[in-house]
């Protein structure tokens, strides 16, 4: 019986072909769309539109990328991406790391009941909430402009932040800042002098959260700017995509660029990530 | 941790010291609360009336509603909003599934595989859209060429009023199945080796560990994914906006598409904030209906 001279467990040939035969199905699905694109950034112009279509660039060029990453409206886009971003992480972290602190370090009456009222609203869907947001940012004056992303953003990034802030700060002893107190330090400043630096690798994580959720985003983006120049990166996409004689060689180039940032990070990180993941299940 | 002391020690408290904690934890909660819940309860004022531009009009009860979602094109976008969601989950969840038990296989190049297969997970939707758009496109598009080959004629499939839905939900699919793969891996990880190894050696066949191990321990992961996915897919605006836009003829008209046109090109705020209240209604549906059956499985 051959079943006895494999290890326990191992595959047979026949299993591991059929595996990867499956396997090999399953990654033309996935990597199709994005090959097209990728294969359409690197064609000459007159190549795009030629049929029978190519799968593969007659002769790869990168003056598609140049077009489009080198637009000096992409640029702007970048810019505003960024600037949302950094004021995003100012306010949301400024806001979540004292609540968590306070939820952290306190008992207090309705502490449970406040917690789960800021959770819940990550069930509350943007689609539910954009149209009336959209007018209060008239009314406020702010529409149009790249603070009403700002504020919307962090509103969606304090709940998880927090979330994610109270296990690093409950993790460092609290007689950290009990002893600063003695020092003569008050609660706040204890928390401020004492914990707040030795959460530098919470910082990470909530970086990695604020880049990933405010690079993707679209539908706020879109709804509360109107003018080219207060455009996000995924909005500027998109408009570059409606205008009329829509040139598909630097749009795939821009799209395919627009992925990197996030395929960089996400390779740096994937190790912690679905460590992560799988620890927040065996806890569970 | 030892004791789960995190919290300081009771001790005589000052008036200043009661309110410390409220103090630090109000602005997060103002902000959350101005931005995620004062929508809602303007949403639903709003839903009631008519709409004059950004002001209020006059009370009209739930005609609003009536007109979302009882009228024949409300009908026909709830079910269009359906078969959106089961499509794409009758793809994305036997294929993240399947992978994952796939990738928990002892097979060479795991990792490489596992990481270009959830490569569409950190697309944006925006950029999906468009990817899959330009794919399909029934002019320049490879698929068509293909087609074409074997003597058929593929239409534009965002254009036609038959395929425009598959259209969508293979894009939707595309970008949902990473979510149940990496989760569903995760949670098989977790099994514990020696519990397969005392299954084999008692004899039990590939498929009986599968049903007898595998899958009760993964049932509340995959539970969880189903919900995710059905939210996202249910909410989402982007991929159908720019892929189809609703159309052709209101052939892809979702209700969440709906509320964004009616509220940014119709300005018809009053119909579009009734849409909103419904979309989060099913949500708190939803998710409440999951949260029982979680609970009951732990019950159990």
């Amino acid at each position: 019986m051959t079943r006895k001279r494999r290890p326990l467990g191992a595959l047979t040939p026949l299993e591991s072909g059929a595996a990867y035969g499956l396997l090999a199905l399953a990654l033309v699905f996935a990597l199709a769309p994005i090959f097209w694109g990728l294969s359409t950034s690197l064609k000459a112009p007159l190549d795009i539109h030629r049929t029978p279509p190519s799968w593969l660039p007659p002769t790869a060029t990168t003056v598609n990328y140049a077009k489009a990453v080198f637009d000096a409206r992409f640029g702007r886009y970048l810019v505003n991406t960024f600037f949302v971003m950094s004021a995003s992480f100012a306010l949301s972290m400024a806001l979540a790391l004292h609540a968590a602190w306070a939820t952290v370090r306190f008992s207090f009456s309705g502490r449970e009941g406040l917690m789960l009222l800021m959770w819940a609203t990550i069930m509350i869907p943007g689609i539910a909430v954009v149209v009336p947001l959209y007018m209060a940012a008239v009314d406020l004056g702010i529409y149009d402009t790249l603070w009403a992303l700002v504020i919307v953003y962090s509103a969606w990034l304090v709940p998880t932040l927090v979330w994610l802030l109270r296990g690093f700060i409950a993790a460092i002893p609290i007689e950290l800042e009990e002893s600063a107190r003695i020092d003569g330090c008050s609660r706040i400043g204890a928390f401020w002098r004492v914990t707040m630096p030795l959460l530098r690798p919470g910082l990470l994580a909530a970086g990695v959260l604020v880049f990933v959720m405010i690079w993707n985003e679209f539908l706020i983006g879109y709804s509360l700017t109107l003018s080219d120049e207060n455009r996000m990166i995924q909005v500027g996409i998109y408009y570059f995509m409606t205008e009329t004689g829509v040139e598909y060689g630097p749009l795939t180039a821009a799209a395919i660029a627009s992925i990197l940032p996030i395929a960089l990070l996400y390779a740096l990180l994937q190790r912690a990530f679905i460590q992560g993941l799988t620890g927040g299940a065996v806890k569970g | 941790m030892a004791g789960g002391v995190t919290a300081m020690p009771p001790r005589p408290q000052k008036l200043a010291v009661l309110v410390t904690p409220y103090l630090w934890l109000a602005p997060a909660l103002a902000l959350v609360v101005a931005v995620s819940f004062w929508p809602l309860g303007y949403a639903l004022v709003q839903s009631l009336h008519r709409s004059d531009y950004l002001d209020l009009g006059t009370f009209v009860g739930a005609s609003n509603y009536q007109r979302f979602l009882l009228s024949e094109a409300g009908i026909a976008r709830a079910w269009n909003s359906l078969v959106l969601v089961a499509g794409t989950l009758a793809i994305a969840l036997p294929m993240g599934f399947g992978l994952a038990m796939l990738l928990n296989l002892p097979i060479k190049g795991r990792g490489v595989l596992r990481t270009l297969l959830i490569l569409p997970w950190l697309v944006s939707n925006t950029v999906a859209a468009l990817l899959w758009a330009w794919l399909l496109n029934g002019q320049y598009g490879p698929i068509a060429d293909a087609v074409a080959q074997i003597g058929f004629v593929m239409p534009n499939m965002t254009t036609s009023s038959t395929l425009a839905m598959p259209a969508l939900i293979l894009c939707n699919a595309w970008g949902a199945y990473p979510l149940v793969l990496v989760f569903t891996l995760s949670a098989l990880q977790t099994v514990p080796k020696e519990t397969y190894e005392a299954a084999m050696v008692d004899g039990a066949e590939r498929w009986q560990r599968f049903i007898r191990i595998t899958v009760p321990l993964v049932r509340n992961t995959t539970l969880v994914t189903l919900v995710l996915t059905t939210l996202h897919c249910f909410n989402g605006v982007t991929i159908v906006l720019i892929m189809t836009g609703g159309g052709p003829l209101d052939a892809t008209d979702v209700m969440a598409l709906r509320v964004f046109e009616e509220g940014f090109k119709l300005h018809r705020m009053g119909i579009a904030t009734a849409g909103a209240v419904v979309i989060f209604a099913i949500n708190v549906l939803f998710t409440v209906a999951y949260m029982r059956v979680l609970k009951n499985e732990h019950s159990a």
